[in-house]
C-alpha cells in the first residue's frame, strides 16, 4: 500500500483529501505546516507528497526545494489555490502540479500516474 | 623759341598735347604729374632740349636713357601691383574657403568646398578635381568623388554658366553639394571605380605619396612606373599634381588635380597652393568624419538610454503585475479552500448516500454550484493575467488534444458524435498555452452543454496564409444555449457562459489571435480561432509532438 502525506495549512483540506484518497486505496498522514512536513520526512517513508504552496511561515515551495534536495526520488504534487504558482520556475521541480478543486479527480489521476510511472520503473 | 611741348604750361587744353588720352582730364591742371608721366616720353620734349643748343650739354643724349630706366621701373610696379592684387584676392579666397572649411562639420560639405576651390575660376583654375578616401575598415583608398568637365562640349557649358550667372565660391560649392554630387559621383563612377586600390600596395603611386605625405607634380603619368596602366587610360592626362591629405596621425586621402581640358601647364606655384591648401581640408575631413562618429555615437546612446528607459518602465509594470498577482493569489486562496471544503465533503457525502435520499438533491446542487463558483474563480483569475500572458512556442495541436482528453468525461455525458480533423504539418505558434487551453476547454464545454443527442461536434486545426486556424462546429445543437454571432467582444456578455467566450476573446486578443462566432438557425454554430504566425514561423513544420 503506497505511503502518502498531505501538507496543507487547511485541516478541513487535509482530512478531505485524507479521506478520498483513504477511499482509493492510499495508507495516508497529513501536516499542517511546513515544520511539521519536514519533520515527519525525516522520521517516515512516503511514497509521493501532496503540498500546498501557500502557508504561513515557511512555503510549500520552500518544502518542495528541500524534498528535491535531502529525498530526490521522492515524487511531490504541488496542490494550490492559484495556478499562476505554475510560472514560478521552483514550482517546475515538482512531478505535477493540480489546481484545487472540490473534484478530486485530477489529483487522484496524477497520483496514480506518478504512483504507477514509479512502480513500472522499479519493476524494470 | 617758344618750346613745341607744353612741360612749361601750368594748365593746358587737350589739343595742347598729343599724348593726352581719354581719363586723363586730372592731367591738364597737374603740371608735375602730366610732366612725369608725359613729357618725359613724349618727341616734342626731346625736340626742345635739342633746341636749347650747346647750353643744353649732352642732356639730350642722357635723357632717354633715363627715361629708358624710369619707364622700366614703372612697368615693374605696375606688374608687381597686379601680383599684389592678385595675391590679395587668393587671400581672400583661401579666408572664405578656410573659414568655411573650419566651421563646417559636414563631411559632403567640406569636400564640395574643397573640390570647388580647386576648379573654380576664383580658385585654383584647374580643370578636373579627384578625390580618393581611405577607408580604414577595408584598408583601401577608394574614389570618392571627382568634379569638372569630361570634355570640351561641357566644359564649355560649365564656364558659360559660371560667367552668367556670377556663382560665388561658397555658392558653387553649396550647389555642388545639394544639386550635382550624385550627377557628379555617376558621371565619374568608371574612373573613381578604376582608380580604387589597396592600402597594401605600398609600390602604387597613389599609397606612396599618401605614404609620403609630400605632394607630387607628375609632368608624364605613363612614364610612372607605380601605376596601372588601366589608370593611366581612365585619367586620360599627361600631367597631374597629387597632394596627400593627412592629419597629425591620420591617412585621410589622396586629392588629383589636372588641366584635363585647357592643357595649361600645371607649375610650382599650383603644387604649392595645392599643397598649402591641403592641410586645412584634411584637417576640416578629420573633423567632419569625427563628428559624424560622435553623431553615431550619440545616437547609439540616445536609444540605449530610451531601451533602459523602457525596461524600467517594464520593471515598473512587472512590478505592478506582482502585486496584482499576489493580490490574486490572497483572494484564490480565501476563496478556492473554502470552496473545495464545501464541495468536497458535498461529493464525499454523495458517495454513501443512495439516491433516494431526500437530502441527496440538495448535496447535488452544493456539489454542482461549487464547481460554478470555482469556474468563475477561474475564469476571474484568468483575466487579471490575461493582459500579460506568458508566450511560447507550442504546438497548437498537442494542446487541442490535451483540452480534448479533458473534456471526455463531460462528453461522455452527452449522445452527441465527435469528429477529430488536425492538420499534421502545422508549424509551431507562440502562444500562452495555459491560457489558449483555459479558451479551448471554454469553447468545448460551450458546444457540449448545447450538445443534443443528435448533435454533430467537428474540430479541426489547418494552415492557412500567415495564420492557423482552430475551428470548432456544431450542429442541431440546442439554439437556446449558443452564443451570437460576431467578433466576441472582449468584455461583452457571453450571455450563455458566464464570462467564459467574451473571456476567451481577451485571452486571444493578447496572442495576435481572432476569435469569430457564426450562429445558425437550427443550431449550427461555427465557432474560429485565427492564431497570427510570426513571418519565420509559416515554414517550419513540427517535427516532433
Amino acid at each position: 500500500m503506497s505511503r502518502l502525506l498531505i501538507v496543507d495549512d487547511e485541516q478541513d483540506i487535509c482530512r478531505l483529501y485524507a479521506a478520498e484518497l483513504e477511499d482509493e486505496g492510499y495508507q495516508v498522514e497529513t501536516a499542517g505546516s511546513a515544520a511539521a512536513a519536514a519533520e515527519l520526512l525525516t522520521s517516515r517513508n512516503y511514497d509521493l507528497v501532496v503540498l500546498d504552496v501557500q502557508m504561513p511561515g515557511e512555503s510549500g515551495l520552500q518544502v518542495l526545494q528541500n524534498i528535491v534536495r535531502d529525498k530526490p526520488e521522492l515524487p511531490v504534487i504541488l496542490c494550490t489555490a492559484y495556478s499562476c504558482y505554475k510560472d514560478d520556475f521552483s514550482s517546475w521541480l515538482a512531478d505535477a502540479y493540480v489546481v484545487k478543486s472540490s473534484d478530486t479527480g485530477e489529483l487522484k489521476s496524477e497520483i496514480a500516474r506518478i504512483l504507477g510511472k514509479r512502480h513500472m520503473s522499479k519493476n524494470q | 623759341m617758344q618750346p613745341q611741348c607744353c612741360w612749361h604750361k601750368e594748365q593746358i587744353e587737350r589739343h595742347d598735347c598729343p599724348n593726352i588720352r581719354d581719363g586723363d582730364g586730372p592731367l591738364l591742371f597737374d603740371r608735375k604729374q602730366r610732366f612725369l608721366t608725359r613729357c618725359l616720353t613724349c618727341h616734342l620734349f626731346i625736340e626742345d632740349l635739342r633746341s636749347l643748343g650747346p647750353a643744353a650739354g649732352d642732356l639730350p643724349q642722357l635723357l632717354p636713357f633715363a627715361i629708358e630706366k624710369l619707364v622700366a621701373l614703372e612697368a615693374e610696379n605696375r606688374e608687381l601691383r597686379g601680383r599684389i592684387g592678385s595675391l590679395e584676392q587668393q587671400g581672400c579666397f583661401l579666408r572664405e574657403v578656410g573659414q568655411e572649411l573650419q566651421s563646417s562639420l559636414d563631411k559632403d560639405g567640406v569636400i564640395a568646398m574643397a573640390l570647388t576651390a580647386v576648379t573654380a575660376g576664383e580658385g585654383f583654375d584647374l580643370n578636373r578635381a579627384i578625390l580618393l578616401l581611405v577607408d580604414h575598415s577595408s584598408q583601401s583608398l577608394n574614389g570618392y568623388l571627382a568634379i569638372g568637365p569630361r570634355d570640351h562640349a561641357e566644359a564649355g557649358d560649365i564656364w558659360r554658366e559660371i560667367e552668367q550667372r556670377k556663382f560665388s565660391l561658397r555658392e558653387m560649392a553649396q550647389r555642388l553639394k545639394e544639386e550635382k554630387f550624385a550627377a557628379e559621383r555617376e558621371k565619374f563612377q568608371d574612373l573613381l571605380g578604376v582608380l580604387s586600390i589597396s592600402l597594401q600596395r605600398s609600390n602604387h603611386l597613389f599609397v606612396q605619396t599618401l605614404d609620403s605625405r609630400v605632394s607630387r607634380h607628375i609632368s608624364d603619368l605613363a612614364r610612372e612606373p607605380g601605376i596601372d596602366p588601366a589608370q593611366v587610360a581612365a585619367l586620360g592626362v599627361r600631367e597631374m599634381i597629387l597632394v596627400p591629405l593627412v592629419s597629425k596621425r591620420r591617412r585621410i586621402g589622396l586629392l588629383l588635380a589636372d588641366n584635363l581640358i585647357n592643357k595649361r601647364p600645371l607649375g610650382e606655384r599650383d603644387q604649392q597652393a595645392l599643397e598649402t591648401f591641403a592641410t586645412p581640408v584634411a584637417y576640416a575631413l578629420e573633423r567632419a568624419e569625427l563628428y559624424e562618429r560622435l553623431q553615431m555615437e550619440l545616437e547609439r546612446t540616445t536609444v540605449a538610454n530610451q531601451r533602459l528607459k523602457d525596461q524600467q518602465l517594464q520593471i515598473l509594470q512587472m512590478e505592478k503585475m506582482a502585486l496584482v498577482g499576489k493580490i490574486a493569489a490572497d483572494v484564490a486562496h480565501s476563496i478556492r479552500n473554502p470552496l473545495t471544503i464545501i464541495g468536497g465533503y458535498a461529493r464525499n457525502l454523495a458517495k454513501t448516500m443512495p439516491a433516494t435520499d431526500p437530502q441527496r438533491p440538495a448535496i447535488d446542487s452544493i456539489i454542482r454550484e461549487s464547481l460554478r463558483l470555482e469556474d468563475a474563480l477561474e475564469e476571474v483569475l484568468l483575466y487579471s493575467e490575461a493582459r500579460h500572458p506568458t508566450l511560447d512556442d507550442w504546438d497548437i495541436n498537442r494542446i487541442l488534444h490535451g483540452v480534448y482528453a479533458g473534456v471526455q468525461a463531460d462528453l461522455g455525458q452527452t449522445a452527441a458524435t465527435v469528429e477529430l480533423d488536425l492538420s499534421p504539418s502545422l508549424p509551431l505558434a507562440r502562444v500562452d498555452f495555459k491560457r489558449l487551453g483555459y479558451c479551448l476547454r471554454s469553447i468545448l464545454k460551450q458546444l457540449i452543454h448545447a450538445a443534443t443527442s443528435d448533435s454533430h461536434i467537428a474540430i479541426s486545426t489547418r494552415l492557412s496564409g500567415r495564420q492557423i486556424l482552430l475551428s470548432f462546429s456544431g450542429t442541431n445543437l440546442a439554439p437556446v444555449a449558443l452564443p451570437e454571432s460576431g467578433k466576441c467582444n472582449p468584455v461583452g456578455n457571453g450571455k450563455s457562459s458566464g464570462l467564459g467566450l467574451a473571456l476567451c476573446a481577451r485571452v486571444l486578443e493578447g496572442q495576435n489571435a481572432e476569435f469569430d462566432i457564426q450562429t445558425e438557425p437550427q443550431g449550427t454554430v461555427h465557432m474560429t480561432i485565427a492564431i497570427t504566425l510570426n513571418e519565420e514561423r509559416i515554414h517550419e513544420p513540427v517535427t516532433d509532438c
